[in-house]
C-alpha cells in the first residue's frame, strides 16, 4: 500500500529526510516515532504529495506520488500536523465541502458524514462553526475529513494531539477497528502512545530511519538487552548522535 | 483543465464565496464601494442633469484600484497564514482549479457590485431615453477591468501570508497598471525623456485605461476584450505558479 524507496528531502543545506526506505501493507497500523524535527512530518507531507522528494520514489496503492499526485490524493486520508481547518465554516458544511471536492454524491456525503459523526462523536458540533469547537472536537473533525471518502491509506500527523486520555483510548480502539484492509501510518513523539496503538514501529532521527520492527519483536529484543522498549528507542537515538533531554 | 477539475473549481468558488461573506470585509467593501460610487455620481447627475452614465464609469478605475485588492487580498494570504494552504494542496484538485475557483468567487462579488449599480440605470430609463448600448458597453468594460485587477490581486495574495502586504502590493500594482494611461502621467513621462515617448508607449501597450475608455465610448472592440482577458489569464497563470512554489 505504501512504498518508500531511498527517499531524500533537503531544505537548502538541511537534510530533513535522508535515504529512507520502508513499506507498509494493508491492515498494518504503523507508528512513526522520533524527536521533534526528526523528519516525521516532512515524510508524511511527501506521502500526502504536499512536498516532492529530492530523490527516491514514493508509491501509494501502486501510484507514484510525484507523477500521479492527484490520483494518490484520491487514495489517502491525511490529517496534517496542526490540523488546519476552515474556522468560519460549520463542521457539517466543512465535511460536505470535502465530500463534494472528492466527487461524492449527495447520498454518499450524507451517509459518510453520518458515519463519521456517529463513530467520532461529532453530533453535538456538526452545526457549530469550527472556531467554536474545543481542541478535541477539532482534532476529531480533522480526522472525519481524512476518513470521509473511505480511503485505503491513512496518514495521520500527531492525531492524538489535543485529545484527553479517555479520548486517546477511544481513538486507539477506533483506529484498530477501521484499520481492516487499510494501511495506517501515524506520527507521534510519545513512545507509550505509539507502542499501544500500532503493530509496528518506525523510529527516525535526523531524517534517517534508525529502527523498524514489529512492536512485540522490538519488546523481545529490548528484554534480551536487559532494558524496555523505551530504553531501546532512547539508545538507538543516542547512538545516532541524538540528545534525549527536556529542552 | 478537465471537466472534473472545473467541477472542483465551482465547488471551491462556492466555499470561497461563503467564506467571503462570513468575514465582514466583503460586505463592508462592497457596500462602501456602492455608496461611494452612487453618491458621487448622483451628486454630479443632479448638477449636470444629463441622462448619461459615463461619469459613473469614469469613477470606477480609481475605485477599483482600492476595491479589487480589498476583495482579493484574503484569497491566498489567509490560507498561508492559517496553514489551510496545506489542506488545499492535498485535495485531489490541481492548483490551477483551486486558483480558478477562488477567482470565480471574487468575480461573483464584482458582479454583485455591478448589479448594485443597476438602480441607477433604472432611474435613467425612468427619467428619459439614455443610450442603453453605451451603458451596456460601459458595464462590459467595468467588468473586464475589475476582473483583470482581481486576477492581479490573486497573484499578489499568493505571494504573501500577510493580507495587508497583499492589499498594498495589489493596490500599488493596480494603480500603476491603470494610471500609466492617464493623460497627465503620460505627459510627465514623455516630457522626462523627450524623443523616447516612454509615456505614450507605456500608455498604449501596458495601461488598462485606454482599452477601458474605448468601452466607455461605446465601442466593444475585440482587441480591448482580448487585452483584458489575456492579462487576466497571465495573472492567473502567475498565481498558479506562485501557489505551486509556496508548497516547496
Amino acid at each position: 500500500m505504501i512504498q518508500v524507496e531511498h527517499v531524500t528531502r533537503r531544505f537548502g543545506e538541511l537534510v530533513a529526510v535522508d535515504d529512507v526506505t520502508f513499506s507498509i501493507g494493508p491492515g498494518e497500523i504503523v507508528g512513526f516515532l522520533g524527536p521533534n524535527g526528526a523528519g516525521k512530518s516532512t515524510l508524511l507531507r511527501m506521502l500526502a504529495t504536499y512536498l516532492e522528494p529530492c530523490a527516491g520514489t514514493l508509491r501509494i496503492a501502486g501510484l507514484d506520488a510525484r507523477t500521479q499526485a492527484l490520483a494518490v490524493r484520491e487514495k489517502i486520508g491525511y490529517l496534517p500536523e496542526h490540523n488546519p481547518l476552515f474556522e468560519a465554516m460549520r463542521s457539517r458544511r466543512f465535511l460536505d465541502f470535502l465530500g463534494r471536492v472528492r466527487g461524492l454524491t449527495r447520498e454518499e456525503r450524507a451517509r459518510r458524514i453520518g458515519w463519521c459523526s456517529e463513530r467520532l462523536g461529532l453530533a453535538a458540533v456538526l452545526d457549530r462553526p469550527i472556531r467554536e469547537c474545543s481542541k478535541g472536537y477539532r482534532q476529531r473533525i480533522g480526522l472525519a475529513g481524512a476518513l470521509l471518502h473511505d480511503p485505503p491509506v491513512l496518514l495521520l500527523d500527531e492525531p492524538t494531539h489535543g485529545l484527553d486520555p479517555l479520548q486517546v483510548v477511544a481513538f486507539r480502539e477506533f483506529l484498530h477497528e477501521i484499520a481492516q484492509g487499510r494501511a495506517v501510518l501515524f506520527s507521534s513523539h510519545i513512545l507509550a502512545e505509539v507502542a499501544t496503538i500500532s503493530s509496528r514501529l518506525l523510529v527516525v532521527q535526523r531524517g534517517s530511519l534508525i529502527l523498524d520492527g514489529q512492536v512485540p519483536e522490538l519488546a523481545a529484543r529490548a528484554k534480551q538487552e536487559h532494558t524496555d522498549l523505551e530504553g531501546l528507542v532512547v539508545h538507538a537515538i543516542r547512538e545516532r548522535g541524538g540528545r534525549v533531554e527536556l529542552a | 483543465m478537465s471537466a472534473r477539475a472545473w467541477r472542483g473549481a465551482l465547488v471551491v468558488a462556492g466555499r470561497e464565496l461563503g467564506a467571503a461573506f462570513d468575514s465582514s470585509i466583503a460586505w463592508v467593501a462592497t457596500i462602501a464601494a456602492l455608496l461611494a460610487t452612487t453618491s458621487v455620481f448622483m451628486n454630479g447627475f443632479f448638477l449636470a442633469g444629463k441622462l448619461d452614465m459615463r461619469p459613473l464609469f469614469e469613477l470606477l478605475p480609481l475605485l477599483f484600484v482600492l476595491y479589487m485588492p480589498a476583495l482579493s487580498m484574503r484569497s491566498w494570504s489567509e490560507d498561508l497564514r492559517s496553514r489551510t494552504f496545506e489542506l488545499w494542496m492535498t485535495l485531489p484538485l490541481p492548483p490551477g482549479a483551486i486558483v480558478a475557483g477562488k477567482y470565480l468567487a471574487s468575480i461573483a462579488l464584482l458582479a454583485l457590485f455591478l448589479a448594485g449599480t443597476l438602480p441607477v440605470v433604472a432611474l435613467l430609463v425612468w427619467l428619459g431615453d439614455p443610450d442603453l448600448g453605451r451603458i451596456a458597453s460601459g458595464y462590459a468594460g467595468a467588468f473586464l477591468l475589475g476582473a483583470t485587477l482581481l486576477a492581479l490581486g490573486s497573484f499578489c495574495s499568493a505571494l504573501s501570508a500577510d493580507q495587508i502586504v497583499a492589499f498594498l502590493s495589489a493596490a500599488f500594482a493596480s494603480f500603476v497598471l491603470v494610471y500609466l494611461g492617464e493623460e497627465r502621467v503620460v505627459a510627465v513621462l514623455d516630457g522626462a525623456l523627450p524623443g523616447l515617448h516612454l509615456g505614450s508607449f507605456l500608455s498604449e501597450h501596458l495601461s488598462a485605461l485606454p482599452p477601458y475608455q474605448s468601452f466607455l465610448r461605446g465601442s466593444l472592440s475585440l482587441g480591448a476584450c482580448a487585452w483584458f482577458v489575456g492579462l487576466a489569464l497571465l495573472f492567473l497563470a502567475l498565481s498558479t505558479r506562485a501557489v505551486r512554489r509556496n508548497r516547496a
